[in-house]
């Protein structure tokens, strides 16, 4: 089935087949696989914390920005949607989300409903086996095109990178209450490799503050 | 505050830099007393470690006072005397639970830059690269430690700094290598290498028991160390000398119980085609030098144990997996869990089992740190270790 490139997500196909699932009646599944314009990311994290609490913690999506790069604020408009803004350099994308599926302590599923981005997601916690924590395993989608090209853009990274330090991000908050991070370091001269370097391995995206802003 | 900073392979300056201040709630401000330049600095200096940055401040051996905590910083106040491990945890991931420290999931920044090339990310280290986190180093008047919560050690006595500072890295490290060989009492040991690293793997051996230990090396100075510990030290440049032949001379016929490559591969010498390609590249590792281990494949008796505390890179050529199989050895390696041996092994130096000082061959100040880099790479003056005074100036250390 082939999807022409569209402004909003087809995000059925996540959302209601549990696709962030990696077991599958016994089976690994592998991860979807790019074509038509869409792009997906899953990757998966073993957090040292109740499922119970780190659902909590991705549920409250006003902190979102605590631990989501280059995310300026999220405000929740009703009961599921909630009002998401990126910004980067004075550049700004904004975007409407809502959950479409909410089980506590379990899985959280949503999707872009309007604005700048069309994307959609899924995250799932697992309690490990062996007393190691909770698995958390995260999907997500986007659709390529003008908007998602100004994402990478704006953000420096490529939409699959985002989803995997994010929950990088999450995971080091959760466990530490702190997200790890170099920027603001003293250093000598850079020059302009030293600028260059920085740039290309990434660190000049601001790392999450992981607390509230003052 | 003066720092050493890299600016290019084979090029360091003693550099006025902004002082470091606290960023996160765990970090802790070290006003450092005294630091050293590692072995593995040296490769850093020789350009072998990718994802070097121009200004980038070296070290990560050093101890200090503490001059400022975060907020969640409950167990240090200013003014505690600290040695600070060079592997950082946050000891609350699963690896930390697990004691392996320098596993830990979450201290490095750059985790994606370490995957992209091995494939799995360790714990950040100072002073040692962006892939490895990128954390300024302690070559400098202060530093920054994050989760200074979970590795500073305290210095509660009055030892002076130069018998504990090799808490820090290189003791804790030999030990870790003795303790992977597997000692049982009356062993005999062979250690190649009688670096600093080298030098107390011999020392952490007999501590363990070893019967004999014998060391392998072609500096002069540093077999002389080895000797002053009760090792049986093998020349490898010596024209007559075949290393197999003597440890088998040495062990009649069987070989050493345990043999410990404390070389490495020069240690890193991987060369890292492009390390960060945005999403997939992964890179080409470049063959490492593997002649220690091979050999101490070949050497160590059957039944018997390889303990690499040198640092490999990459991919390795024809290792003599073989013999290693027919003989049923156990092999046992890894980046140092400093954090499970710093307090033990201070316990040792309180009680007067050793005195790590005796390694200190040379005593200078930050600004003739660059210079020093070269002596040492060049194996030039006798170099067995080299400690800085941070706050010294020239001619008085």
């Amino acid at each position: 089935m082939s999807h022409p490139l569209m402004e909003k997500p087809n995000a059925e196909q996540v959302l209601f087949s549990a696709s962030a699932a990696v077991v599958m009646d016994g089976r690994y599944l592998a991860p979807p696989q790019d074509k038509d314009g869409k792009i997906w990311a899953r990757t998966s994290a073993i957090v040292q914390a109740d499922a119970s609490e780190l659902y909590a913690l991705w549920r409250d999506v006003e902190s979102a920005p605590k631990w989501q790069e280059q995310m300026t604020s999220v405000r929740r408009i009703g009961d599921v949607t909630s009002h998401w803004v990126m910004e980067s350099d004075g550049e700004k994308i904004e975007w409407d989300s809502e959950i479409l599926a909410d089980e506590p302590g379990k899985r959280i599923a949503w999707r872009s409903i309007a604005g700048d981005s069309s994307n959609a997601g899924e995250v799932i916690f697992d309690t490990a086996p062996g007393d190691r924590g909770t698995l958390v395993t995260v999907l997500q989608e986007f659709h390529l095109g003008k908007i998602a090209n100004a994402w990478e853009t704006i953000v420096g990274r490529n939409p699959k990178q985002s989803v995997i330090e994010n929950l990088r991000h999450f995971k080091a908050f959760a466990e530490t209450g702190e997200i790890p991070r170099t920027q603001g370091q003293p250093h000598g001269p850079r020059g302009i490799i030293g600028k260059m370097k920085k740039s290309l391995y990434g660190e000049t995206i601001t790392t999450p503050p992981a607390e509230k802003a003052s | 505050m003066k720092a050493v900073c890299w600016m290019g392979t084979g090029k360091l300056e003693t550099l006025n830099v902004p002082d470091p201040t606290l960023l996160n709630p765990h970090d802790a401000i070290i006003k450092i007393t005294r630091t050293a330049i590692c072995g593995s600095d040296l490769h850093l200096y020789d350009g072998f470690i990718p994802t070097m940055e121009a200004g980038d401040i070296l070290g990560h051996e050093f101890m200090g006072l503490i001059e400022e905590v975060g907020n969640d910083v409950t167990n240090l106040k200013r003014g505690d005397r600290v040695v600070v491990p060079f592997t950082i945890a946050c000891g609350n991931c699963l690896f930390c639970r697990k004691k392996l420290w320098s596993a830990c999931d979450n201290t490095n920044p750059n985790s994606h830059l370490m995957e992209a090339a091995y494939g799995y990310s360790g714990s950040g280290l100072f002073g040692y690269s962006h892939m490895m986190g990128g954390y300024a180093g302690g070559q400098a008047q202060y530093a920054r430690v994050p989760f200074a919560n979970v590795g500073p050690l305290k210095i509660e006595s009055d030892l002076p700094d130069e018998k504990v500072l090799f808490l820090s890295d290189i003791f804790p490290t030999g030990y870790m290598a003795a303790e992977n060989a597997q000692i049982q009492p009356g062993d005999t040991v062979a250690v190649w290498g009688c670096g600093p690293v080298g030098q107390f793997t011999i020392a952490s051996a007999f501590m363990l028991g070893a019967g004999r230990v014998i060391a392998i090396d072609r500096f002069p100075e540093r077999l002389k160390l080895a000797r002053s510990l009760g090792a049986i030290t093998v020349d490898y440049s010596e024209e007559d000398v075949n290393v197999l032949t003597a440890l088998k001379d040495l062990t009649g016929g069987i070989g050493p119980d345990a043999c410990i490559d404390a070389v490495g591969l020069e240690a890193h010498s991987t060369e890292l085609q492009g390390v960060y390609d945005k999403v997939k590249t992964s890179l080409l590792l470049e063959t490492d030098r593997p002649g220690v281990l091979r050999q101490a494949i070949q050497a160590v008796r059957k039944g018997g144990t390889v303990s690499i505390p040198g640092v490999y890179g990459g991919l390795l050529d024809k290792v003599p997996f073989g013999a290693a199989f027919g003989k049923g050895i156990t092999m046992k390696m890894g980046q140092t869990n400093m954090h499970n041996y710093m307090k033990p092994l201070l316990e040792r130096i309180e009680q007067g089992q050793i005195d790590p000082s005796y390694l200190i061959s040379h005593r200078i100040t930050l600004d003739e740190a660059p210079e020093m880099y070269k002596v040492w790479r060049d194996k030039k003056d006798n170099v067995t270790k080299i400690v800085i005074d941070p706050w010294a100036e020239k001619g008085s250390a």
